[in-house]
């Protein structure tokens, strides 16, 4: 018995539109999955509070030099990590633009700290535009002492080197909530306060 | 061999399209705002996409299910041609907008990539006007029925996937961890 070459055809197409749309099916279950579950992973995003943060070497993009990285020095300092191809790290990076542009970051260091390669930056539109410093880390033991396990990561460093807080942030209004924070209790103690371990978004109240 | 194949591929081509649709009528009839000039009312919109969603899986399980048909062919490149002025036009008209053309299932845009992507539908819509042997395309009533039934389950798998994308917000949609 012979079947027509139509259905041998037929069924395989059929076979890779369901296969398909069944993986995309599981893609988005994992997603869903990992935005409505904490996992050990997320609690264990960024370095704690109230630690001495880790110096490390860096290539700058702009101009492809070796950098260090010294925590303190008298400054505070803000590490994004970010990358290029990762959407909510446009926003991130968006933020921080229009914070810069207000003169909110004047008194800190802000460095965009990327993993993804040079070319990648001409993907993006946000991180062609900003005038924000770009580096790689020179060696991937960065994101293991800052614990960068996943994009978009905030780490607010203050003048002494101490971390006071870390968290995946993307909105401007939370990045104010960090600097206001931060600049506010400089002022009055001398030193920042702790003001998050690993904040998630929504744990952020802007009206504080 | 190319112009089942190409047979094959438009028909699941517009049950995938027409299903995911289905799961989005709400920005289906917002694209079609876009191409109708006068106001009309917000249930209108919602028909005639409800209506197009439904033409798509109709044809495209006619044009899987009765490969023969010539009449079946020529609606499916009427289809095809449909999709290149509609895709040129929003490229003329409302570039970067979203097409909705997948429904949740993909973010084509009307843009250059998305006429040339309308285009080569066309061309599988041309490939399958091609004559081709009789014995190639003579199929059973019970093979017809299971590719019907074929063409069903595609529609609701490729619903349940639009709709399981569109489940949550754009924004955790497209975050990407490591």
């Amino acid at each position: 018995m012979t079947i027509p070459l139509y259905l041998a055809v037929a069924q395989w197409a059929l076979l890779f539109a369901l296969g398909l749309l069944v993986f995309v099916m599981y893609r988005q279950l994992g997603r869903i999955y990992q935005a409505t579950t904490k996992t050990s992973a997320d609690s264990e995003l960024g370095p704690a509070v109230d630690t001495m943060a880790a110096s490390f070497e860096y290539t700058l993009l702009s101009d492809g030099t070796a950098q260090h990285f010294t925590p303190g020095g008298g400054r505070p300092s803000l590490l994004a990590f970010v990358d290029p191809t990762c959407p909510a790290c446009e926003q991130l990076v968006s933020a921080l633009n229009a914070a810069a542009d207000g003169a909110e970051l004047d008194d800190f260091r802000v460095l965009l700290l990327t993993s993804d390669p040079p070319a990648y930056l001409q993907v993006s539109d946000t991180f062609r535009a900003t005038r924000l410093e770009i580096g790689r880390p020179a060696a991937r033991a960065t994101q293991d002492d800052y614990k960068a396990t996943s994009t978009p990561l905030l780490v607010v460093i203050d003048a002494h080197g101490v971390v006071r807080a870390a968290g995946s942030v993307r909105h401007l209004s939370d990045v104010r909530t960090f600097i206001n924070k931060t600049t506010a209790n400089t002022t009055a103690q001398g030193h920042l306060p702790p003001v998050a371990v690993s904040a998630p978004v929504s744990a952020i109240n802007p009206e504080e | 061999m190319l112009v089942l194949c190409a047979k094959a591929a438009f028909a699941v081509i517009l049950i995938i399209a027409g299903g995911a649709k289905l799961a989005d009528l709400a920005g289906f009839a917002e694209v079609l705002r876009l191409f109708i000039g006068t106001r009309w009312p917000a249930p209108a919109y919602t028909c005639i996409a409800t209506g197009t969603a439904f033409a798509e899986v109709l044809l495209g399980c006619a044009s899987l299910s009765f490969p023969a048909a010539k009449w079946v062919n020529l609606l499916a490149l009427i289809a095809g041609c449909a999709f290149v002025i509609v895709s040129v036009t929003g490229l003329a008209l409302h570039r970067g907008r979203s097409c909705n053309c997948f429904g949740a299932l993909s973010r084509i845009k009307f843009d250059v990539q998305g006429v040339f992507r309308s285009v080569i539908f066309a061309v599988f819509a041309v490939l399958a006007m091609i004559g081709v042997g009789p014995s190639a395309v003579r199929l059973g009533v019970t093979t017809q029925a299971l590719l019907l039934a074929a063409g069903a389950m595609l529609i609701s798998v490729s619903f349940a996937a639009a709709k399981a994308l569109a489940a949550l917000p754009e924004d955790i949609r497209r975050v990407r961890s490591r």
